[in-house]
């Protein structure tokens, strides 16, 4: 028997495609989801171009830059020291 | 040092990959999102000493860094252009399509990719993708409602998908 939510589930390509490729969709949805991609070449679509979209995006990740960590840690001091007389 | 600092320094350092990434993708230059970061960690601060202190840091970090933005840096920063999708490219298709775009694009191509977004949909991207904030989450941050920022999530992600030249097929509509 499925349940209310499963039942309440449609061909909504975007969203659809946003949850599952966010890993988002319960458990239960994306058994039905992944039952109806095989069927339904525009959710198919989406999905792929959501996963290709989330890995460039994860890609564009960078590094931080050298000394900012020091930096912010050296501001977050001095301004916690503020109003602190025994300032070392 | 305080009690105070310690404490915020250890639960937030962590995030700090996070607030700088996010801030490249609201501001222009490395310059302004060292400074970002910088301001938002000062800012999580002065409400850690009055005892405003998060479950998460990360939403919390997100959100203060966004807020920020909005306020500061948004006026100096040329908003982009929203990114039509991709119209009449070459499928990538095959097996593995985000292998290919992995070997396509170096980090500053897709950097560059990503400011051809929307502002909505680059933020969007950002706080889900890049800093692995639930949509949930990423919703309370932007002041959006869920609904809305899978739309954004969908059709960014698409977007840089089409920036690739992978295409959305017409055929089997
Ligand atoms: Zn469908």
């Amino acid at each position: 028997m499925k349940s209310w939510w499963v039942r309440r589930r449609r061909h909504d390509p975007e969203r659809n495609a946003a949850e599952y490729v966010s890993g988002e969709l319960p458990r239960r949805a994306i058994r039905w989801f992944e039952a109806h991609l095989l069927g339904c070449e525009e959710c198919w679509h989406e999905v792929m171009l959501g996963r290709v979209g989330r890995a460039m995006a994860e890609e564009a990740r960078e590094p931080l830059t050298r000394g900012l960590r020091d930096r912010v840690r050296a501001h977050v001091q001095v301004s916690g020291s503020a109003g602190h007389p025994r300032e070392r | 040092m305080t009690s105070d600092q310690d404490s915020f320094l250890r639960a937030t350092m962590g995030a700090m990959d996070l607030v700088y990434n996010l801030s490249r993708k609201l501001v222009r230059t490395r310059e302004e999102a060292e400074d970002l970061t910088q301001e938002t960690y000062l800012a999580a601060f002065r409400a850690w000493r009055q005892r405003r202190r998060p479950r998460r840091v990360e939403p919390w970090l997100a959100t203060i860094c966004l807020n920020l933005a909005r306020s500061q840096y948004r006026s100096r920063s040329r908003r982009p252009k929203e990114v039509a999708l991709a119209e009449g490219a070459e499928s990538a298709g095959g097996e593995d399509p985000e292998g290919l775009a992995m070997a396509a694009l170096d980090r500053d191509a897709l950097h560059r990719a990503m400011w051809r977004l929307s502002d909505e949909q680059r933020v969007a991207i950002t706080l889900v993708d890049l800093m692995g904030l639930s949509t949930a989450d990423a919703a309370r941050a932007m002041g959006t409602p869920r609904g809305t920022v899978l739309s954004r999530l969908h059709r960014g992600r698409r977007a840089l998908a089409g920036l690739l030249g992978v295409s959305v097929m017409e055929a089997g509509r």
